[in-house]
């Protein structure tokens, strides 16, 4: 699905390299988990794959085609096909569930029918169909500002399937949520993951949720890729070594 | 405790400063002594001659009418070229600095400049004066707004570049609706201004119940002044009234 060689991204005016030589393939049947302190390259992996991110160097090949050197019409055509959810949701103020959702569907129309909104039943009848599949039915009409944080979430996954996406990717989707809602949304996307086969690659800080969910973790450390596995692969001493510069401190050696 | 020896520097600039403008301006309460004078100019305000109330109300009209097209056109216009001169929506860097540019041009000229220039070529009347108002606030809005378009959220923008819409449409979802509110109070205040500015492009021959006031002041009609002045107050109250409700219901 997607394979990713030597992938390196500098950002100007910086000394060391945001990511550097990472190279992986990711499959339709992998949840992956990317693991990293802030600043590891996690963000910078996530926006490379869907090219809202140009690499300095490497090649990024999504479905056999090197994406690398694509231009923005070639590049938006690669997005459409790929979902991303944010960490502060990102979605439209002062639009309802409904109109957010169908914002989804723009990569594929035509920028007259999306100015003025005009939809096709089966477009609508998709959109009323992901926020079915989210539990927002009952909140299609009501403006995004007026839902809680797990809501809005959920408005933005259903935005992202009413793409009809290959890929779904989250930027640290969860880190502004509680734990219990966390877990929900975690339910949701894995139960996405294995109905849509749909290839999932999540950026989180939270072990046990990665442990928890993924079938693949990353584990990133100054842009250097130090763990590519199956979660129960990933030991604690590997834990500890992606989220510690320093010698290890009594703090990390207590809890986890 | 709480003073720096900078404060005292600056009050005491701010005081030669006063010193100054009061000399330049010739500023000088005593004048007030006269102000009988005032009293009996006053008085021949009352009472006041409803008259020629009809036409007054029609030429309130028609200083409302050319106000509102004034700065309706000028937002309109002002739209989207406050894209171009966002820092975060322009297609490019010149493209961005050239509107800057020409927007603060625009609007360093002053309304009743255009005023003069556009009355001799297009004659006496409101026309000229609607044209006026609206040139410099396309300069207004467009900073004003762009303003705001460079503060609005980048996520949502973001997320519509990863949706796959193109970047304009893109950036017009996005902004637009986070930007709205502000954009129609800061209508109605430039809208306000324009009633304000309105009357004074009366007074240089541009219509409306700007140029009757001016009228009636020149040919010592002061019960008709009074009504005028009274008129004038109304219309700015409603309409200060009607825009805070027309925003608190969009809010």
């Amino acid at each position: 699905m997607i394979q990713v060689k030597n992938l390196t991204v500098r950002y100007p005016n910086m000394k060391t390299e945001a990511l550097a030589d990472v190279s992986l393939s990711l499959e339709k049947d992998d949840f992956v988990c990317v693991l990293g302190k802030s600043g590891a390259g996690k963000s910078t992996f996530i926006r490379c794959l869907n090219g809202l991110q140009k690499p300095t160097g490497g090649e990024i090949h999504f479905d056999g085609q090197d994406i690398s050197f694509h231009n923005e019409e070639q590049l938006r055509k690669v997005r459409r096909q790929t979902g991303m959810i944010f960490q502060h949701f990102s979605l439209i103020p002062r639009l309802s569930v409904m109109q957010n959702v169908l914002t989804g569907m723009f990569g594929y129309r035509s920028s007259f029918k999306n100015l003025i909104g005009w939809f096709t039943a089966e477009e609508l009848a998709l959109a009323k169909k992901v926020i079915e599949d989210v539990g927002l039915s009952e909140m299609a009409y009501r403006k995004v500002e007026h839902l809680s944080g797990g809501q809005k979430q959920r408005v933005g996954i259903a935005r992202a399937l009413a793409q009809q996406p290959k890929i779904l990717l989250g930027d640290e989707p969860v880190a502004s949520l509680d734990p219990g809602t966390s877990n929900h949304i975690f339910t949701l996307l894995t139960e996405m993951h294995e109905r849509l086969n749909l290839l999932t690659i999540i950026n989180v800080h939270d072990i046990e949720l990665a442990k928890r969910y993924a079938t693949r973790i990353l584990a990133l450390k100054d842009g250097k890729l130090i763990f590519d596995g199956p979660p129960e692969k990933f030991s604690d001493s590997q834990y500890r070594e992606t989220y510690t510069s320093e010698p290890q401190t009594a703090y990390f050696d207590a809890g986890i | 405790m709480w003073f720096k020896k900078s404060n005292f520097i600056t009050v005491l600039i701010v005081l030669v400063l006063i010193y100054f403008s009061m000399r330049i301006t010739e500023f000088d309460l005593t004048k007030f002594k006269d102000f009988r004078n005032m009293i009996d100019f006053l008085a021949q305000w009352w009472p006041m001659d409803f008259s020629k109330l009809p036409g007054m109300l029609e030429d309130t009209f028609e200083t409302l009418a050319m106000a509102f097209l004034g700065s309706v056109f000028g937002l309109l216009i002002a739209l989207p070229i406050s894209f171009l001169a966002a820092r975060n929506t322009a297609p490019s860097k010149a493209l961005f600095q050239f509107t800057r540019v020409t927007l603060s041009f625009v609007r360093s000229i002053p309304e009743i400049v255009f005023g003069l220039i556009l009355l001799t070529t297009l004659g006496l009347g409101p026309f000229p004066a609607v044209i006026a108002i609206m040139f410099h606030n396309i300069g207004v809005f467009g900073k004003l707004v762009s303003e705001l378009i460079e503060a609005a959220d980048p996520g949502p923008q973001e997320a519509m570049r990863a949706v796959g819409a193109k970047n304009w449409l893109a950036n017009l979802f996005s902004i637009l609706p986070q930007i709205w509110p502000n954009v129609l109070s800061q209508f109605f205040y430039r809208f306000e201004v324009a009633i304000r500015t309105s009357l004074i492009l009366g007074f240089i021959g541009g219509g409306g119940i700007g140029q009757r006031l001016f009228n009636d002041f020149k040919t010592f009609q002061y019960s008709s002044v009074s009504l005028d002045v009274l008129i004038i107050m109304i219309m700015v109250i409603a309409i200060d009234f009607l825009a805070s409700t027309i925003r608190n219901r969009v809010i």
